[in-house]
């Protein structure tokens, strides 16, 4: 039977280490896909990972469980990248490495893709990360809480300290600056097809 | 032609965003539905919102090896950072001293250290490459010929000379078991990872030139395009020039049989 997250935080706390491992093997790829998606390079991302779980560990006996061990775990990983903006100076994120990171994307994906097919899908999700960077940080982990990791209104707004209102009209604003960045690659023909 | 105002009372924006993602909180979803069902302008933003929506799903973060944080060393209570100063300041103080007497001696063994009292004073002397053997051998016979007395015939120098022997026989050793020694295991993920390397290889080759061939056609394109354009232009000017020779031979026979039928 599959331990909940609250079993695991327990026994974690009561010195078992291989039920943090087990919490590990479960949040780390969420952990590290919000990473990515907040400050777009994958090295980076890995640290901020990383980092997160040995803050969790640290924190662990001070987590009374107010609130959901993932939403506790998002906050944190959050922090850190908001640090991490911070101290590289930089308000949106940096594109990622051309030769890695895109070639690991199409590949490891869908291996039975055609070249055809990859070519143009690399070229979407070059749009999709040119306009995501673009996006002021709080519209960005507005979007990528919610498209990417189904969180609620309410759970984005309690992870980043504002209103629920504050969090739809993020998204909004958000949704309407990549309809009309991603409208524009249209007039391309490598660009993703969009109404306007 | 589209209406695009929007007579909507509420809060419009909260309201596509609460019915664009489902949202089951206060929002009266009946009365946006029957809003929707006449304002073109809302029907138009929520479906250019879900084609948002569609392409965003198509962005996933590079591929992810597992267990970046799973290798940091979980195993007790404490928490590893933490873990490894407290372990250093629990051995106890003679250990810690014992310790750093050994690594002192070996380091002197492997530094060929030597020293020297005689009538000129003390002399302490390293080297790398000269033998031990051959230093205790060289030098023993001069230090005895000044005043008979050296510190070479002390027993620790022997000592020393020995566990230094002892220890480059031992790194000699470990050396040349450590090929031998290599794990069936790193191997095979090596060569995994050699293979995975040439497949991503192949598979970028294979890209670039789907990409060069892209190009290479959408140039011809714009050719063939120009291409015909110029011929278009030829073809008009050549039309009209022409229209202005049959024109000038029309005017030309009309004149000439004007004046025929005056004469």
């Amino acid at each position: 039977m599959t331990s909940t997250d609250e079993e695991l935080v327990a026994r974690s706390i009561g010195g078992d280490a291989e039920s943090f491992n087990q919490l590990i093997l479960r949040w780390e790829r969420p952990i590290y896909a919000l990473a990515y998606r907040t400050i777009g390079r994958e090295e980076d991302a890995r640290d901020v990972c990383q980092e997160t779980f040995l803050r969790a560990f640290r924190a662990l006996p001070g987590f009374r469980g107010q609130a959901k061990f993932s939403s506790w775990l998002y906050r944190i990983a959050l922090n850190l990248c908001r640090d991490w903006i911070r101290r590289e100076r930089r308000t949106g994120f940096v594109q990622p490495p051309e030769d890695t990171d895109l070639m690991d994307l199409i590949a490891a994906e869908e291996p039975s893709e055609s070249i055809e097919d990859l070519v143009a899908r690399k070229d979407q999700i070059r749009a999709i990360e040119r306009v995501m960077a673009r996006l002021p940080e709080e519209q960005r982990t507005a979007i990528v809480l919610k498209e990417y990791h189904g969180l609620t209104f309410q759970e984005i707004a309690d992870l980043m300290g504002c209103p629920l209102s504050t969090v739809k009209t993020r998204l909004y604003q958000g949704l309407s600056v990549l309809r009309r960045e991603l409208a524009k690659t249209q007039a391309d023909p490598k660009g993703p097809a969009l109404r306007t | 032609m589209t209406d695009l105002t929007c007579r909507y009372t509420g809060d419009r924006e909260q309201a596509i965003v609460s019915y664009l993602y489902g949202d089951a909180g206060d929002f009266d979803r009946g009365a946006f539905e029957a809003h929707l069902a006449g304002c073109d302008r809302c029907t138009t933003e929520l479906a250019a919102f879900a084609d948002v929506r569609v392409a965003l799903g198509a962005w996933s973060p590079p591929r992810f090896e597992a267990g970046p944080a799973a290798t940091v060393d979980w195993a007790g209570s404490r928490p590893p950072a933490v873990a490894s100063r407290a372990s250093w300041r629990e051995i106890p103080l003679w250990a810690q001293t014992a310790a750093a007497l050994l690594c002192l001696g070996i380091g002197a063994g492997i530094a060929n250290f030597d020293v020297q009292y005689g009538a000129d004073g003390l002399r302490i002397r390293t080297g790398w490459s000269a033998a031990p053997a051959a230093v205790v051998e060289s030098t023993a016979p001069q230090a005895a010929g000044r005043n008979g007395e050296t510190v070479d015939s002390a027993p620790w120098r022997a000592e020393l000379t020995a566990l230094e022997q002892r220890l480059r026989a031992d790194i000699r050793q470990t050396s040349a078991a450590a090929p031998a020694s290599a794990d069936p295991g790193d191997l095979r993920r090596v060569r995994s990872l050699v293979e995975d390397s040439e497949r991503r290889q192949q598979r970028e080759l294979a890209l670039r030139l789907a990409e060069a061939m892209r190009d290479l056609n959408a140039q011809r394109q714009e050719d063939l395009v120009r291409i015909d354009r110029n011929i278009g232009a030829m073809q008009s000017s050549t039309g009209r020039e022409m229209l202005r020779q049959r024109s000038e031979m029309l005017n030309y026979v009309t004149v000439r049989t004007a004046s025929q039928r005056g004469q």
